[in-house]
C-alpha cells in the first residue's frame, strides 16, 4: 500500500452545472453529429454528461458550451432523442444513461 | 392458389454501391400483382446556374431505416392492397446521372402502387434523416428539402 498514494476527487462532469444532486443528477449520453453540425463541431460522436432532466433547449445550450461554433445553426436544427424528433424548446427530456441524442440539420434525402 | 405464401414484405437498404433498377423491381414482383410502380431519383448536373460535379450523401443510418419502415407501415394502412415495397438509397458519392434513390411498389392494380410510390418519395424527403451535399467546382452546399418541416427556407 503506497504511502505516496494521492487521493483525488472526480472532476465535475463536463456540461453539468454545479448544484444540488437531486433532479440535476448527471447522465452520460451519446451525442451524434451529422452533416453541417459535424463540420462545425469537428467530430461525429462523443459522450457528454448532461442533467438527467433537461429541456431540449437547455440540452442544446449544454452542447453549444462544448462546441460554440454550433451556435450559427441553432434556428435550423432539431434533435433526435432515442430516434424520435424533438424540436428545440420547452419539451422536458428525461434521459437514461447511454441514450442517443443526434443533432439533425435540415434533411435532404431522396 | 395460396396467396398466404406471398407475405407482403418491405425491402429497405442504404448502401454505398451503385443502385440497380433491375434488382429493386425484381424484389417486389409478385404473381398476385399486375402492377409494379417505380421512382428513380437521379443526380442532376446543375443547380441555379452552377455546375454540379457530384452529390455526396450521409445518413443517420439506424434512424433512417426506422423512419423508412414507418413510411412502409403508413403505405400499407393507406393502400391495403399494396404487396411489396422496396426502398434503396445510396450513400457516399453519387456521380451525375446515377441513381441516389429507387422506390418500387407492387399491387394487384396500378392505381395503388402509383400513389404509394409518390407518397414514399414525398414522405422520405420530409422525414428520413439523410443529408445531401452538392459539390460544385469551387464550393459545396448542404441541401435542404422544402419538405423538411423544421427548416427555415429563405425564399
Amino acid at each position: 500500500f503506497s504511502s505516496g498514494r494521492r487521493r483525488h476527487r472526480e472532476p465535475a462532469a463536463e456540461g453539468c452545472p454545479p448544484g444540488d444532486g437531486g433532479s440535476m443528477r448527471c447522465q452520460q449520453v451519446s451525442v451524434l453529429y451529422f452533416a453541417r453540425s459535424a463540420e462545425l463541431a469537428g467530430l461525429r460522436s462523443e459522450t457528454l454528461s448532461v442533467p438527467r432532466q433537461i429541456t431540449s433547449l437547455q440540452l442544446w445550450e449544454e452542447i453549444v458550451k462544448v462546441h460554440p461554433r454550433l451556435a450559427v445553426i441553432r434556428d435550423q436544427v432539431v434533435f433526435a432523442v432515442q430516434q424520435e424528433y424533438v424540436l428545440l424548446g420547452d419539451q422536458l427530456l428525461v434521459l437514461q444513461p447511454g441514450d442517443e441524442v443526434a443533432i439533425i440539420p435540415p434533411i435532404s434525402g431522396g | 392458389m395460396d396467396e398466404s405464401k406471398d407475405v407482403p414484405k418491405d425491402f429497405i437498404k442504404l448502401k454505398s454501391e451503385k443502385l440497380s433498377v433491375d434488382e429493386v423491381s425484381e424484389l417486389v414482383i409478385s404473381p398476385y400483382c399486375g402492377a409494379v410502380s417505380l421512382f428513380i431519383g437521379t443526380t442532376r448536373n446543375n443547380f441555379e446556374g452552377k455546375k454540379v460535379i457530384h452529390l455526396e450523401y450521409e445518413a443517420y443510418t439506424s434512424m433512417a431505416e426506422t423512419e423508412i419502415k414507418k413510411i412502409c407501415r403508413d403505405v400499407r394502412q393507406k393502400w391495403p392492397s399494396v404487396k411489396h415495397i422496396a426502398v434503396h438509397h445510396r450513400l457516399g458519392v453519387v456521380p451525375i446521372t446515377e441513381a441516389s434513390v429507387i422506390i418500387a411498389v407492387s399491387s394487384p392494380h396500378r392505381a395503388e402502387s402509383l400513389e404509394a410510390v409518390m407518397y414514399c418519395i414525398n414522405t422520405l424527403k420530409a422525414s428520413v434523416p439523410i443529408w445531401k451535399k452538392e459539390i460544385y467546382e469551387d464550393e459545396y452546399s448542404w441541401k435542404e428539402n422544402k419538405e423538411c418541416f423544421w427548416a427555415n427556407s429563405e425564399k
